[in-house]
């Protein structure tokens, strides 16, 4: 390669290649066509002549290419039938030892203590993690891994009774120490959800079965507060990567976990208890991200439930007759927060003209009609909760005249900013919006973010106009009483109510507190509860023992069963 | 070996500031990872209690220095969300983006270079046209659209036909090499025909310049045909552009199937990409993105390498100028 330096011009250097190298493709050419080379010995008058001939040749070979072809193709889809119906015949009709759960959103990772996503929630609490108490799916507290407990008189100390014979899934046994120790690791190292218990002092275990917590002040929510992760109970012993796997004492453990596809789980055979012992031995989670191909997967039969399924896909479904679509009671909130602190919003007349102008009919009619309007801050699943929809009904006469007031009309309209996750929540939600506010004299831009732009720009820097997103969280009132909390909402007499409703010892008495403070939160306008997002479960025929209610953040999977229809 | 060692040393630099450049464009990003994981019930002082335990509290300098010295090792890194080495998750996502860009680039080749030279060569002047408009129309297609269609005509379940699944990749992987080869055969027959047109018109255009070139002229002089001529001899010499373009299409495919991934539902590379940049797990961006150009660039050699060896006529001139 190296020979040349310099002794051909680079214009020269290619010539003499290009004339050698086609009498080389020919030889080539010639060698391949083997037996037909010897008719290429002709003239220049006999070229036209032998082409036409050739090409016919060239048919003649033709079939046998096209022959081949059909016979791969052939044994392709053979194979596919046979892998098929292999895999069908294993198959019994009677109950499987198997199911497939598509779900929407894939929990990153599996580091349930530090990791925030109600995904892990969802998926790992009451399944592979245990707390101290367990949720029912109306949301009530019941016995867990304490079989019973006390609580003072003046509410500061829980006295809880554990099972006995209790062990984690990897064989070490699960005492009254392992509570204390993951309780109060939980209080040192701030994990996930730790501020909710903030009024929990300390964890003692006096003895294998007795937990005592000791807490500062009264708290009404502390129970329920321990029935999910603050209440979680893990191994003071074992070490593993929380992130990858599980050790818990739940009646599955993690098979895999993927988060791009699945999360396996297996039943726990080492599972301490006989209550929720697994129905079905394995139990795949899919996450599908795509709504067209989560619905492909539950047509293909990849899965067997689908929760959530987009409400607007669900016709064919149910007309198909081969499954059940339901749509569940939750605790998700789609929260329109407006900034009370920002330089426009401050003003409770442009806020409350905004309540006045949103259709919200028409917003929940375009999102297939199934979720429920909300009128506060509280959803249906919890205490304290009331119809306040009447506060605000739709009323565009009368948010133009509040506009008016502030000085803003169609003509003159007020700029605002609507910050949002256009790629969860979908850019439908904002232009609706967008148009039905135009209507009072507001002109309302989109500023379309990733959710960790919003986490950091609206959440952490409380730096919006106008903010959308899902709280999916349960008792979650108290972001009201945080005037530091993006919401920036300062109401000294939600504060106090809210204060109230935690010393109540008497649960009536506090969700008659909570009542009265979400009354208030929802005059003043610092939000927009666009509705209370209701999740439709779609399952195939077959299928039970899927919960009914709040499987956003309980999803207790130890009943489910799956028996395939004869085929 | 000038050319080779000069073409590595250019490789070494570019890869050094790609790193820089991979580096700086994430910390534009707004957001970051502590913040993501505490979600939104978050207290600013977990938040910033998270930076620390991650190191994201270190100056951008520190950083950018520490992460080098780990490539240099060939320790890229851990994501701070999953856990997991970064090598290893892109080694499995890249389980499945290659083999479907590998199997998409046959399908495209198949379709692409046979229907091409037709095109040209087909004695059938209306055949031609018909050929001509195919390759327009089948490069101009969605993938999207057409992954939809695949799946309504031949996704297991859903389909007319339906023999092919459309969901997902099977639990055993590779492992159980017959299903996991046939999760992927829809998803690149939908990348692969839409590159196949493309594919098509670069080898009519390329076969089309061949026509009056002096080597046809010459074969068919020899007494070859004109079919002859135009596939031993035209298509010999256009094959160097050719890889050319099949080196291209396959790094355009690393970003290209992403679109087929999703719909197909596979957890390719692009469904990890677009995964840790929504969780800002920007130590795993960089690596994952890094590694990816480092692809891109040793695609770009190889591509460059191969078409030396096919074309001889190139060797000496870029030797002169290098």
């Amino acid at each position: 390669m190296a020979k040349s330096n310099g002794a051909y011009g680079t214009s020269d250097a290619t010539e003499p290649d290009t004339t050698t190298q086609p009498p080389h493709a020919t030889e080539d050419t010639r060698a391949n066509t083997g037996a037909n080379a010897d008719t290429n010995a002709s003239t220049d008058a006999s070229l036209n002549a032998h082409a036409k001939q050739r090409k016919k040749r060239h048919d003649g070979h033709r079939p046998i290419i096209w022959v081949v072809a059909a016979l791969v193709i052939v044994a392709l889809v053979a194979c596919i039938a046979i892998v098929n119906s292999h895999s069908r015949k294993t198959a019994t009709p009677t109950q499987s030892d198997s199911i497939a759960i598509g779900i929407k959103l894939a929990p990153v990772s599996l580091d349930i203590r530090n990791q925030s996503g109600s995904a892990l929630e969802q998926l790992l609490i009451g399944n592979v993690y245990e707390a101290l108490v367990s949720r029912n799916s109306n949301n009530e507290v019941e016995p867990g891994l304490a079989k019973s407990w006390t609580i003072s008189n003046d509410g500061l100390t829980y006295t809880f009774k554990l099972n006995e014979h209790m062990n984690f899934s990897n064989g070490d046994t699960l005492d009254a120490t392992d509570v204390a120790w993951s309780i109060n690791q939980l209080k040192s190292k701030h994990y996930y959800n730790s501020d909710q218990v903030e009024n929990l002092k300390q964890a003692n275990a006096p003895d294998a079965t007795t937990v005592k917590l000791t807490l500062s002040q009264p708290d009404a929510n502390m129970l329920w507060y321990l029935s999910g992760r603050p209440g979680l109970v893990f191994d003071k012993d074992a070490h593993y990567d929380a992130k990858t796997t599980a050790v818990g004492s739940g009646p599955y453990l993690v098979k895999s976990f993927d988060s791009s596809s699945k999360l396996v789980l297996q039943a726990n055979p080492k599972y301490w208890g006989s209550a929720h012992k697994a129905r079905t031995n394995t139990v795949t989670v899919r996450f599908l991200p795509d709504d067209n191909a989560a619905l492909n997967a539950l047509t293909s039969g990849d899965v067997q439930v689908l929760s959530p399924v987009n409400a607007n896909m669900t016709g064919k479904l149910k007309s198909s007759g081969k499954y059940t679509v339901k749509a569940n009671d939750g605790s998700d909130k789609f929260v329109l927060a407006f900034n009370c602190t920002g330089a426009k919003t401050s003003d409770k007349r442009i806020r409350q003209a905004i309540r006045y102008a949103i259709n919200h009919k028409e917003i929940i009619a375009s999102r297939g009609g199934v979720d429920a309007a909300l009128g506060g801050p509280i959803p249906s699943v919890d205490p304290g909760y009331e119809d306040l929809t009447g506060l605000y009904p739709y009323d565009p006469a009368k948010a133009k005249s509040l506009m008016q007031q502030a000085g803003y009309s169609t003509s003159h309209p007020l700029k605002l900013t609507l910050t949002y996750a256009t790629s969860i929540y979908g850019s439908e939600l904002g232009e609706q919006l967008r148009s039905q506010l135009s209507r009072i004299g507001i002109d309302l831009s989109i500023n379309s973010v990733e959710f960790s732009t919003w986490l950091q720009d609206v959440h952490t820097n409380g730096d919006y106009d106008l903010s959308l997103v899902d709280h999916a969280e349960s008792h979650d009132f108290y972001k009201w009483t945080q005037p530091d909390y993006y919401y920036h909402y300062d109401n000294p007499q939600v504060q106090a109510l809210y204060a109230k409703a935690l010393a109540a010892t008497d649960d009536e008495d506090s969700a008659s507190y909570l009542k009265q403070a979400a009354r208030i939160v929802s005059e003043d306008a610092p939000a927009d509860w666009l509705f209370a997002y209701r999740v439709s479960v779609a399952q195939a025929k077959g299928v039970t023992g899927f919960p009914s209610r709040l499987t956003q953040s309980v999803l207790p999977l130890w009943k489910v069963t799956y028996t395939p229809a004869q085929a | 070996m000038r050319y080779l060692i000069r073409r590595l040393v250019l490789f070494v630099a570019a890869l050094l500031g790609l790193s820089l450049l991979v580096f700086v464009t994430l910390r534009i990003l707004p957001g970051d990872v502590a913040s993501v994981m505490a979600g939104t019930n978050a207290t600013p002082a977990r938040v910033a209690a998270l930076r620390s335990q991650m190191g994201l509290d270190r100056s951008y300098p520190q950083q950018y220095a520490d992460w080098l010295s780990g490539l240099m090792h060939g320790n890229m890194g851990v994501s701070a969300i999953s856990g997991r080495s970064v090598s290893s998750q892109v080694g499995s996502h890249a389980a499945i983006t290659m083999p479907l860009i590998v199997l998409s680039l046959i399908v495209a080749l198949g379709v692409g270079v046979p229907l091409g030279c037709q095109a040209v060569l087909a004695a059938n002047s209306r055949v031609r046209g018909v050929l001509h408009i195919l390759a327009i129309v089948g490069g101009a297609v969605p993938a999207l659209w057409g992954g939809l269609l695949l799946i309504m005509l031949f996704g297991r379940g859903v389909g007319l036909v339906g023999i092919l699944p459309s969901q997902g990749f099977p639990d055993a992987g590779w492992r159980n090499p017959v299903a996991a080869l046939a999760s992927l055969i829809l998803p690149a027959i939908a990348t692969g025909l839409v590159a196949g047109g493309a594919i098509m018109r670069y080898t009519r255009a390329c076969l089309i310049s061949m026509e009056d070139s002096d080597a046809v002229a010459m074969a068919m002089a020899c007494g070859m045909s004109r079919r002859q001529a135009m596939l031993g001899v035209g298509l010999r010499l256009s094959a160097a552009q050719l890889v050319s373009v099949a080196g291209l299409t396959f790094a355009q495919m690393v970003t290209g199937v992403m679109v087929v991934e999703s719909l197909f539902n596979l957890p390719g590379l692009g469904a990890m990409l677009i995964g840790d940049v929504g969780n800002r797990d920007l130590v795993a961006v960089q690596s994952e993105l890094f590694l990816l150009a480092a692809f891109f660039l040793l695609l770009g050699v190889l591509v460059d390498m191969l078409h030396h060896a096919l074309d001889p006529r190139l060797g000496e001139q870029s030797e002169e100028r290098g």
